[in-house]
């Protein structure tokens, strides 16, 4: 299988605040790779310096074979033109959405297509339509965000990414802002990209989902990945002590099985 | 009491303050025509320049917004000529002033509405791809001009006011001309009146426009209006 995606030796630091040490990472083309780990341990700094949200203090980002920016893994420069095309090639959905609120549903997710890859109009609604459709909110092309409810915003969000037609998609707690009635329809919308075979790269605290949906998943405590593997593996049979803390913390209230019928 | 009204005189020369309306508002017009696009380049001089550009900018701004406009005026019409070994007419002189006083108090809007932009737009843009041009042409700056209408709308109106100043330098102006005539007629009350109502009316069918204006803004629905 190719790797869309090669993260080597990545570190950040915020002053003197390490949040990622040396952390290797290879995403497979089709694969979901879920990062779990409680708030603080660098999980969401890891997903933005994938796409230089947050420039990395040290270490390597490979994407398709293509090295990002030039220098030694310790020292890397990056120009902005190449930032700028390179984060066209990989999506980002945010926890706050963050649509264009002065454009409709449509222009949203033709923004992307027609301002960054210069498409057409043609090609631009050609693209809106499918990936609204693929979120199921054709029938919201017209509406403006503000009018929509945060799980139809956050599938808008969606769409605006896929419009890009990226190579890795990442998602940044997309669900955590959300009314929990309204998680289900977004987490069901990331399944059915995983389940086409987009590659993604997932921040979450839904750790159902992450057993469900994820190939592997990574387990962030102080900038390290501390287990990975299957989520069998990880969330189901935890080797490490933190692994298993955090696990607990999030299993402390917990239904039964509900009966819905 | 017993003064007796007569406004027979002011409109006997209304033709000559209708006159002066059209010269302010050439000089507003043309204020605003240099002043906003003048402030929309300071503004993100002062936001995103170097700093050998930005502290300069921000001085000038500063300078401008701190010094009153007439000694601004004199200066150009009077001084700078003399420095510059120039001739300026009081028309040229008062557009100069009034679009530099102006792009200063423009900048400072701009500014202000700029940053009152959710860091989220400029992630989101940035994500997409969009480098700093596309982010601030397509995002920022349409979301930042909505919220900045009203207070755009205060400065043209001041500007408009702030012009009254051009009759110091002999320029023929709404209030320039109400002068003449009151002092030829000795109508100070009617003329005066009369003048202050044209601006009244000009400012308030111009306040009309743009709250209509907001409104049609605000249909997206991510602002309020009042």
């Amino acid at each position: 299988m190719t790797n869309v995606l090669e993260i080597k030796k990545l570190s950040k630091s915020f002053g003197d605040l390490k949040v990622l040490d040396a952390i290797d990472l290879t995403v497979s083309k089709g694969s979901t790779v879920v990062i779990i780990g409680a708030s603080g341990s660098g999980k969401s700094t890891l997903l933005r310096c994938v796409n230089f949200m947050e420039i990395p203090s040290a270490g390597q980002i490979v994407l398709q074979g293509d090295l990002i920016g030039s220098g030694t893994g310790e020292s890397m420069s990056y120009s902005d033109s190449e930032l700028a095309k390179m984060r066209a090639r990989v999506g980002m959905v945010f926890q706050h959405f963050n649509l264009f609120p002065h454009m409709t549903v449509k222009q949203n997710v033709m923004e992307g297509p027609r301002t960054v890859l210069k498409c057409n109009t043609a090609e631009c609604e050609r693209r809106a339509d499918r990936y609204l459709e693929k979120v199921g909110l054709g029938w919201k092309a017209d509406a403006y965000p503000s009018h929509l409810s945060g799980g139809q915003q956050q599938r808008v969000a969606i769409a605006r990414a896929l419009a890009m037609e990226p190579e890795v998609m990442l998602f940044d707690e997309a669900t955590s802002a959300l009314d929990p009635e309204l998680v289900g329809e977004v987490l069901q919308t990331m399944k059915e990209l995983a389940d086409d075979g987009m590659t993604m790269l997932i921040v979450t605290h839904e750790l159902g989902f992450a057993y469900t949906v994820a190939d592997r998943v990574l387990f962030l405590s102080e900038g390290k990945i501390l287990e990975q593997g299957d989520p069998e593996a990880v969330l189901i049979n935890p080797k490490q002590e933190a692994t298993k803390n955090f696990l607990r913390g999030h299993g402390s209230f917990r239904l039964p099985e509900p009966n819905l019928d | 009491m017993g003064y007796e009204w007569d406004f027979a005189i002011v409109f006997r020369d209304f033709d000559l303050l209708l006159l002066g309306l059209v010269n302010t508002l050439k000089v507003t017009g043309f204020a605003l025509l240099f002043g906003v696009p003048l402030g929309l380049v300071l503004a993100l001089a002062r936001l995103y320049g170097v700093a050998i550009i930005r502290v300069p900018v921000g001085f000038v701004i500063e300078f401008l917004r701190s010094t009153p406009p007439i000694a601004q005026l004199f200066w150009f019409f009077f001084a700078m000529p003399l420095l510059l070994d120039i001739e300026i007419d009081p028309f040229e002189a008062a557009v100069i002033t009034f679009s530099l006083q102006s792009s200063a108090f423009f900048a400072e809007v701009f500014r202000g509405g700029i940053a009152s932009i959710d860091s989220g737009q400029w992630e989101a843009s940035k994500a997409l791809g969009m480098e700093r041009n596309a982010q601030l042409r397509r995002i920022i700056l349409p979301q930042a001009i909505k919220r900045m209408v009203p207070a755009f709308m205060e400065r043209a109106i001041e500007v408009m006011k702030t012009t009254t100043l051009v009759g110091t330098i002999s320029y023929a102006d709404l209030l320039y001309e109400a002068n003449s005539i009151a002092e030829e007629t000795y109508r100070y009350l009617e003329v005066f009146t009369v003048a202050a109502g044209m601006y009244f009316v000009v400012i308030f069918i111009c306040s009309m426009g743009v709250r209509h204006l907001e409104h049609y803004l605000g249909r997206t629905g991510e602002i309020t209006t009042g």
